[in-house]
């Protein structure tokens, strides 16, 4: 009788690589995040460069230090943390920043307020307005209704639920935190990070371990409705 | 931390004030991301509606009447879907709703055979709207794929907005179901009905109440008050007049 899978041998020894393989594969994606290879990058080229490192890190490291919540402005008053329009950008880099960096050419030309490069002629030109098509880095699957307004709320008010806190932050023995403080819970340190990655595995076990360590309802239909 | 509450989601709809205008069935189309239906969905019976309205014709030709019954999910105390559903997708939460949770359904329809209101859709295709409507659906309530079973949540985003917003002080009448808000004459109360002084609690006390098939034991959180038929006396009195010749 013919073997179809081999089982002892050689053929017995690449038998069980490709098993083994495949078996840590799967583990791998049920218990966490997929390894970066083969296209499972956690992250991404944006349209446009955009570092958090200049703009959120604090001033002791060289970035700005600005708050989360400047950008992102309804994260702690709706469901959605929400990608600021071109405008907010632009409000600050018409004048800030360089001439000649192409990302911020990029973004003076998709505000439609920008500088010609040749002449130095100041073009406002509603039709080049036009929203930048950021690519979305942190997504939960669509049968999940996650609101950050509220989980914004607890964590400010029990900073010791707060996780994955960055070094410089202390928040021994503080009653609230400010909204921007509560983020690295499931985004991870972003003020360090020159493109953004997923840090958290953001599966339903995270949440749930969270919700009962900290008396969220664990109903089903508070998330999934 | 979000206390247990001890609530009871309930609904009162006054048949008496029902116009049958259907305002609550494209309210709730709206909200609740409900694909629209066209005549290929009504002719092969596979309409998707979370509530429809039921007419019944009263009496013979010159004096017919119409009367009109919202049916929708009756949030069934003994759920008769409930105990047949192999992967636990559909259950009774802490807050006395029957709650069906998309994501564990594996379509087997054994609920839908057991609701004997007929409440319960199954989406037999894949959710479609037309490119102009595409971008008005609700963020907040989750679009159902094909092959699984849904039905009417009392506007379980809405419970939850209200609870979130109002904290602790979440009051009476606070929350509005879609069909609620959409009925022109006010014919759909929602509340909780373990407050004894709820809008809901006080008219479901009303001595028009009753629930839809009472025989089944199946204590719906939906409660329907009877009509008053305002002719009532006249045609008794018309009767007593053709007795007496």
């Amino acid at each position: 009788m013919k073997v179809l899978i081999p089982l002892v041998g050689l053929g017995g020894l690449t038998t069980l690589a490709i098993i083994s393989i495949l078996l840590a594969g799967l583990f791998n994606a049920w218990l966490g995040q997929p390894l970066p290879v083969l296209g499972f990058e956690q992250t991404f080229d944006q349209p446009i460069n955009f570092p958090h490192t200049k703009h959120a890190a604090p001033v002791s490291e060289g970035g700005l230090g600005m708050d989360c919540t400047y950008c992102h402005r309804t994260v702690a008053k709706a469901s959605s943390a929400h990608v600021p329009a071109v405008e907010l950008c632009a409000s600050c880099h018409r004048a800030v920043g360089s001439y000649e960096s192409e990302d911020l050419i990029k973004l003076r030309e998709a505000s439609g307020i920008f500088e010609n490069a040749e002449d130095k002629q100041v073009i406002v030109d509603s039709e080049m307005a036009s929203p930048i098509n950021w690519r979305r880095v942190h997504r939960l699957p669509d049968h999940v209704r996650f609101v950050h307004s509220a989980h914004i709320d607890y964590l400010t008010n029990h900073p010791s639920a707060i996780g994955n806190v960055p070094d410089r932050l202390d928040l021994e023995g503080k009653e609230t935190v400010p909204a921007s403080q509560v983020c690295s819970t499931c985004h991870g340190d972003v003020a360090s990070m020159e493109k953004v990655y997923q840090v958290e595995p953001l599966k339903m076990g995270q949440c749930v371990n969270c919700h009962r360590k900290n008396g969220g309802p664990t109903d089903c239909a508070a998330c999934h409705h | 931390m979000v206390a247990e509450k001890n609530r009871s989601w309930g609904m009162v709809i006054d048949t008496d004030k029902c116009n049958g205008c259907s305002g609550c069935v494209t309210a709730c189309q709206v909200e609740n991301n409900i694909p629209l239906n066209d005549q290929n969905k009504f002719e092969r019976g596979r309409v998707m509606s979370w509530i429809r309205i039921e007419r019944y014709w009263e009496g013979e030709f010159p004096n017919v009447k119409a009367r009109f019954i919202p049916i929708m999910c009756q949030h069934c105390e003994n759920a008769p879907c409930e105990p047949v559903c192999p992967v636990y997708a559909t259950y009774h939460n802490n807050e006395g709703l029957n709650v069906q949770v998309y994501n564990r359904c594996v379509g087997t329809r054994y609920c839908a055979n057991g609701c004997p209101y007929i409440v319960r859709m199954f989406n037999y295709w894949e959710p479609t709207w037309p490119e102009e409507i595409r971008n008005h659906l609700n963020p907040d309530v989750t679009i159902r794929s094909r092959g699984i079973m849904e039905k009417c949540s009392m506007c379980m985003q809405r419970i939850k907005r209200g609870e979130r917003n109002a904290g602790d002080q979440l009051q009476d009448g606070e929350i509005k179901t879609a069909c609620q808000e959409a009925c022109t004459t006010g014919a759909i109360t929602f509340g909780d009905l373990n407050d004894p002084e709820s809008e809901v609690s006080i008219l479901a006390k009303s001595d028009r109440k009753y629930s839809l098939m009472p025989q089944l034991n199946t204590n719906p959180n939906v409660v329907y008050l009877a009509t008053v038929d305002p002719y009532k006396d006249k045609n008794l009195g018309e009767k007593a007049k053709t007795n007496e010749h």
